[in-house]
Order: structure tokens, then C-alpha cells, then sequence
């Protein structure tokens, strides 16, 4: 229309940015989305992550982080522009990244498509005259993976076509299944039934919109003018005052991950207790051993037992294991899962602990299933689904995922990263991207940003909870 | 007793590290906008005669006057193949697009996330993997759809290459590698998947120098370690 102004980059930005909920993980594409940590004037209150592979990156030069890394690591966002690591962020390979992305861990993913369709579909980045090469950079994964898109372009194309088409005559890299769109002259939500135009840019009637759309759309009975306020986000403390608080809603029935590996060290003993003190029965417990560390006992004090998985069996909590070694390295000394077994309380599944770890790790990544060769023409695997690949015999994995996951780290911060030491790692690190809720026990909370972001192993987008051990807790009793 | 000797990976100069590379190979490169590229063994590729390379990468766009990266590479027509999520800045053009539209250069596109975790699935061993991004879209490939509880995914199997180039922040002499910011990107899946992996690494420590809680990739991936010059 003429004489009547579209808005500019940034304010499109902050419209976009009210989009946001506070303690939200949300992927920024290339281009617009770029611009969003900008628009914060500090705390933005959620967490960004850029298909760099950055998590909780900021702009450089805002307000609060002026200067805070003149020297330090180099961070890129999504466009190649430098960034700045806020508190509490860290960095993850392609691979680890790709995989928080398709496990859902992603809650919003801002994205400049070049079309969208009123079907929801779109196209990023792309250009007609090279159609095979249209490069689609993470946009394929995080259409896929989120939650929720919202969708920040220009109302038309540079030559003043509509951007937003019934459907894309460009090919596809995506579907936005729930999302918005925002434009340089209106907000339009993306539903089942099509467009919906909620706002327009200041001075702009619904009529002027649509006539630079090319698909049609609904107007809201509720149309205001778009408004550009800073968005003002809190961050979300991942805290929990006890054990018993963090694990005090786990239903009866659940499936529970907790991870260690033989000896008594590195594993969850307060929260073992919690779970104990809860009292929810009927779970399946998936582990590397079903409870060995008290009859292996070194280092336990004489007339005490160390505190492992065993204490959950003995209280009759346990109905299956999945484990890699579910029974004691001597017979003389049967663990209580043994005992439970033959009395034929509980049910087991032995997986080969490479198989076990994978089929964790699958389900952290969103992996469906995998072909691995462990176990192939053993007992192991008998019934399974096998495929020659490359001339070598595989067989089908399924992955395997939890609704609680409770394991253990050395230090964490209120945000959830954790840091491991030496060999307590183990499954912790595999185990933490596979639950649904996952709870950590730590020896030590610090503040965000006290952690050297290159030391964190385990993000904090993929911890639910964080509950410091008490100083006086004793992993013997 | 002497003490047994500690077998060390380190390379004299990125040159030297190339042995073995020849015309046709699979090179894994890393780097994300010009972050974390191993800029001395592409300089050193470029000296070489080798040709007709396949090289796997982010893209090749390129990132200033400063940076070496893939364009120059391309450029010096060293490669036959980029199997790549970006490929190249269409509005920009350049010696790449000039190349692919001459039909010197294929470009195979594959999304970031599928060719991480096809990168991944080889160097773990595994054959392949069913992943859900692509379904329904050109990068389906007419490949096998599967649905595990009510969700289509795709088959994709596990790759690995000839070489693999890194670049890290610090090496000790049995190949740890430290990386420094956004320059992780592509280089912890690149280690695993290739036959030879070389990392290109600002310092090099003895064995015991870099603090092992910050290891990103184990030396059990790297074969061989050069100082970037």
C-alpha cells in the first residue's frame, strides 16, 4: 500500500521475541531469527541454541555482557555472526546437536522462511534458480522436532510477489504443525484450517494484508495493530529443596533409568533413598547392573552396606530390570535381584551393555532404531530383525526411553549443566537426554557461568531437576 | 628399566600429514562459518596434485579475506564432489557456483542433522539408523519409510570416508583433542568416521597436559596430530 510504512527488521524481531515463554529452548535459524537475543535488553529468560552448535548465547554488546569475553572462546550463531556465551551455556557438536533437536528438546524454533504455504509447509532459504541445490540447513530437523515454529520473512518477495502462497512452489523443507508468522505487516497464526491474521502492522487495515497474500486467510475477530514492548523473561531455577521433592510424582508403573556401574561409586545413592522413601512400585528399571555394588562392596565400612539399586528391590518396588548384568560375579554371594528372581518377583531383560547404552542414547537422540552388529547370530538376539549391510550381519535395536531418569554428577549449576568426574560418568551422561524427567544429584550447585562452559557434558536443556546431596549423606547404611 | 616409549601421533607439518592421500579419496573436513576450519591441511591440499576429491562439509561459503576454507579448495579444483548441507551462497555465486554450473562440481545436499547422525552411525559402528527429518520431503530419497509407534521414519545407513580433517584447540601427543567455542561443530563426529583422522590443533602438550575431564574426542580416534602453521 502506498504511503503506509512496513515495520523494519528489529521490530519484527521483537514482536517475534514476545512469542517467547520464559525457561523455553529455542533453536534460531539463519537470517531474521539472528537478530532475536538483540532485542533483550539482559536476562532474555530462555535458552538459545543456534545450529552452530552455541546453547545460551546472547548478542555481543548487550547491556549485561559488554566486554565479558573480549578474549574468549568464539562463538557463532546461526547466520556466522559472532555471538557471546550468556551464564549457564555451553557448546555441542553437529551430531549432539542434531539429536536434542529431533528428541524434542527443542521447544520453538524461529526460522526465516522464503515461502510459506496457508498448508503450513515452507521453504528456507531458497532461490528458483537453483532448485537442487536449495540448502536447507537445520531447518529439516527442527520442523520436525519442535514444538512449535514461529516464522519471521517478509510479507512479499524482493520483486513485491506474495511470500505466502496456498502452497509453495518452491520444494518444501518442512511443515510448521503449530506456529506464527510474523511478517514486516502483520502476525498470522498457523492452523489446521489455514491462516489466521490476529495483527497488523501500525496503520494497516486487514484488506491491505490480504491483498499481499497470496493465500487466503481468516481475520480475527480480535485484530489489533502489532505492538513492539521488550519481552521480559525470567530464568527458571531447575532446583529442588530434597530427593524426595524431585522424585515425589513418579506414578506407580513408571519406567526409571539410574544409572552407575559395578562398584559403589558414582551413582545416585540419595536419590535411590528418595525413590525408596516414595514408595512407587511396579517400575521397570533400567540399569547397567540390577544392584551388584553392595555384594562387590569395596571400600564399605565393616557392619554397613553400600547403597545401590538393591535397596528398591528389597522393598519390593522393582517389577523388571533391563540390565547388562543383573546377577553377582559370585555365586556364593547372590545380590537381592537375584533372590527376587528366583523367588519370581521380577522379570529381566539382559542387554549387552554396548546395546544397552545405545539404545539409550538412540532414544536421547530421537533414533528410532539401529542396526547394530553386537549380538548378531548369538542368543541375544534371537527373533530379531537382521539386515546385511556392506556385507556384514546387523540386527535391529529398538530404542529405549524412560519417564524418570535419575543419575548423579559432581557439580551442576541452577540451570542444569552438569559437570562428571573420572569414571562417574558412565551412563549418566547417555542416560540424561533419554527421560522424560530427569533428575540430577550433585555434590555442589554453583551459579550459572561458574562452570567452564567447555567442561559441561551434560546440558542443562536436558536436566529437569537438580538436587544437591547433603553434605552429612552416607552412601553405606 | 627404561620406561616404554610413548607412541606419538604428532606430524613435522601439515604436508607431512597428508600421506596416503590421493586423487578420489572421501575427506571429512570440519568447520562452521569459518570457525574451526583446518585451514593449514587445506593450504597443504592445495599443493598437492591430488584431484577429484569427495569432500564432506558444512558448505562452501566463503567467510572474508582471512579465512581459508572449502571455496578455495574448490577453487583450486581439488574437488569433484561436496556432500553438504549449505553448499554454496546461491545470491553470492562465486567460483563454486561457477564450477557446479559448468557441471565440474557435483553437490550432493543432505540436512545437517542426517548427515551428523549418518557420520555418527558410521563411526560407532552401527550400519544405519531410522530417523524421522526428511519424511514427506526431497530428502526422502525414495529410501525406506518405517513407522515405530506411529511415527514415519527414515533408514538411513551409517558412512565413513578415507580421511577425516580436524581442527581443535589442543592436542597432546597421542591425539586428545580440546576444542575452544563453536570450533566443536563437525569435528567429534568427523573423528570417529574416518579410516585416518588428522587434527589440526593450535598446541600440542605432552600426554598428562590437558585436563582430561575437558577431552571432547579420545586420542582412540585420532591418528595423527600437526600444529596448524
Amino acid at each position: 500500500m502506498p504511503g503506509l510504512e512496513r515495520i523494519d527488521s528489529r521490530r519484527i524481531a521483537l514482536r517475534a521475541a514476545n512469542e517467547l515463554v520464559s525457561g523455553e529452548v529455542v533453536a534460531l535459524g539463519p537470517g531474521l531469527p539472528a537478530l532475536i537475543p538483540s532485542v533483550f535488553l539482559s536476562e532474555s529468560g530462555v535458552t538459545f541454541v543456534s545450529e552452530s552448535g552455541a546453547v545460551g548465547y546472547r548478542a555481543p554488546g548487550g547491556s549485561s555482557v559488554q566486554g565479558e569475553v573480549p578474549h574468549g572462546p568464539r562463538v557463532v550463531d546461526s547466520s556466522g555472526q559472532a555471538a557471546v556465551l550468556g551464564p549457564g551455556g555451553s557448546f555441542l557438536s553437529m551430531v549432539d546437536l542434531a539429536g536434542m533437536i529431533r528428541a524434542g528438546y527443542v521447544d520453538t524454533a524461529v526460522l526465516q522462511p522464503s515461502q510459506v504455504g496457508a498448508d503450513g509447509t515452507f521453504s528456507q532459504w531458497t532461490s528458483a534458480s537453483t532448485p537442487d541445490l536449495l540448502p536447507p540447513s537445520a531447518s529439516v530437523e527442527l520442523s520436525r522436532g519442535v514444538r512449535r515454529v514461529v516464522a519471521m520473512m517478509p510479507h512479499t518477495t524482493p520483486d513485491g510477489q506474495p511470500a505466502i502462497l496456498p502452497e509453495c512452489t518452491l520444494p518444501h523443507d518442512g511443515i510448521i504443525h503449530q506456529g506464527v508468522i510474523v511478517t514486516d505487516l502483520a502476525v498470522l497464526r498457523v492452523e489446521q484450517h489455514g491462516l489466521l491474521l490476529t495483527e497488523v502492522a501500525p496503520g494497516w487495515r486487514a484488506d491491505d494484508v490480504a491483498a499481499l497474500t497470496g493465500a487466503p486467510i481468516r481475520v480475527a475477530s480480535a485484530l489489533v495493530e502489532m505492538e513492539f514492548e521488550v519481552p521480559s523473561l525470567l530464568p527458571v531455577s531447575k532446583v529442588y529443596s530434597s530427593g524426595l521433592d524431585a522424585v515425589r510424582d513418579m506414578p506407580g508403573g513408571s519406567t526409571v533409568m539410574i544409572d552407575g556401574f559395578a562398584g559403589p561409586g558414582g551413582m545416585p545413592h540419595y536419590l535411590m533413598v528418595a525413590l525408596r522413601d516414595h514408595g512407587a512400585k511396579e517400575l521397570t528399571m533400567v540399569s547397567n547392573t540390577a544392584g551388584i555394588a553392595r555384594v562387590i562392596g569395596f571400600g564399605t565400612p565393616p557392619g554397613r552396606q553400600a547403597i545401590d539399586h538393591s535397596i528398591l528391590i528389597e522393598n519390593h518396588q522393582i517389577k523388571k530390570a533391563i540390565a547388562s548384568y543383573p546377577v553377582s560375579p559370585s555365586p556364593a554371594r547372590p545380590s537381592a535381584f537375584e533372590l527376587a528372581w528366583q523367588q519370581g518377583e521380577v522379570e529381566i531383560e539382559v542387554v549387552p551393555q554396548g546395546t544397552l547404552a545405545e539404545r539409550i542414547r538412540a532414544a536421547g537422540a530421537g533414533v528410532a532404531a539401529f542396526y547394530t552388529p553386537t549380538g548378531a547370530g548369538t542368543l541375544l538376539t534371537e527373533g530379531k530383525e537382521t539386515r546385511m549391510i556392506g556385507g556384514k550381519e546387523y540386527v535391529l535395536e529398538p530404542a529405549l526411553k524412560a519417564d524418570y531418569c535419575l543419575i548423579r554428577g559432581h557439580k551442576a549449576d541452577t540451570m542444569g549443566n552438569v559437570v562428571y568426574k573420572g569414571t562417574s560418568r558412565n551412563f549418566n551422561s547417555v542416560m540424561a537426554p533419554a527421560a522424560r524427567i530427569t533428575v540430577i544429584e550433585v555434590d555442589e550447585i554453583v551459579e550459572p557461568g561458574e562452570l567452564d562452559p567447555e567442561s559441561i557434558v551434560t546440558s542443562g536443556v536436558y536436566i529437569n531437576r537438580v538436587v544437591q546431596r547433603p553434605a552429612d549423606f552416607s552412601p553405606y547404611e | 628399566m627404561n620406561a616404554p616409549a610413548i607412541y606419538s601421533k604428532v606430524f613435522e607439518s601439515p604436508a607431512a600429514a597428508l600421506e596416503g592421500i590421493s586423487s578420489g579419496t572421501t575427506v571429512l573436513l570440519s568447520g562452521y562459518a569459518g570457525v574451526g576450519v583446518p585451514e593449514s591441511l587445506i593450504r597443504a591440499v592445495i599443493q598437492t596434485p591430488v584431484q577429484g576429491l569427495t569432500c564432506v562439509c558444512q558448505g562452501a561459503w566463503p567467510h572474508g579475506p582471512e579465512s581459508v576454507d572449502l571455496a578455495e579448495l574448490v577453487a583450486a579444483g581439488k574437488v569433484g564432489k561436496l556432500i553438504t548441507p549449505q553448499g554454496f551462497d546461491p545470491a553470492q555465486g562465486g567460483v563454486v557456483k561457477d564450477l557446479w554450473e559448468a557441471g565440474q562440481l557435483e553437490i550432493e545436499i543432505v540436512p545437517q542433522g542426517i548427515l551428523a547422525e549418518q557420520l555418527r552411525a558410521g563411526g560407532a559402528g552401527l550400519g544405519g539408523v531410522f530417523i524421522p527429518e526428511g519424511v514427506g520431503t526431497r530428502f526422502q530419497h525414495g529410501e525406506e519409510v518405517r513407522s515405530f509407534e506411529g511415527r514415519d521414519y527414515i533408514f538411513k545407513v551409517g558412512i565413513r570416508a578415507d580421511f577425516a580433517f580436524l581442527r581443535a584447540d589442543a592436542a597432546d601427543t597421542v591425539g586428545n583433542l580440546v576444542y575452544l567455542g563453536s570450533q566443536r561443530n563437525w569435528n567429534p563426529p568427523m573423528a570417529m568416521s574416518a579410516r585416518i583422522t588428522i587434527a589440526e590443533v593450535d598446541q600440542i602438550f605432552e600426554p598428562g597436559g590437558i585436563d582430561p575431564e575437558l577431552v571432547v574426542t579420545p586420542g582412540i580416534f585420532v591418528n595423527r596430530v600437526v600444529q596448524t602453521v
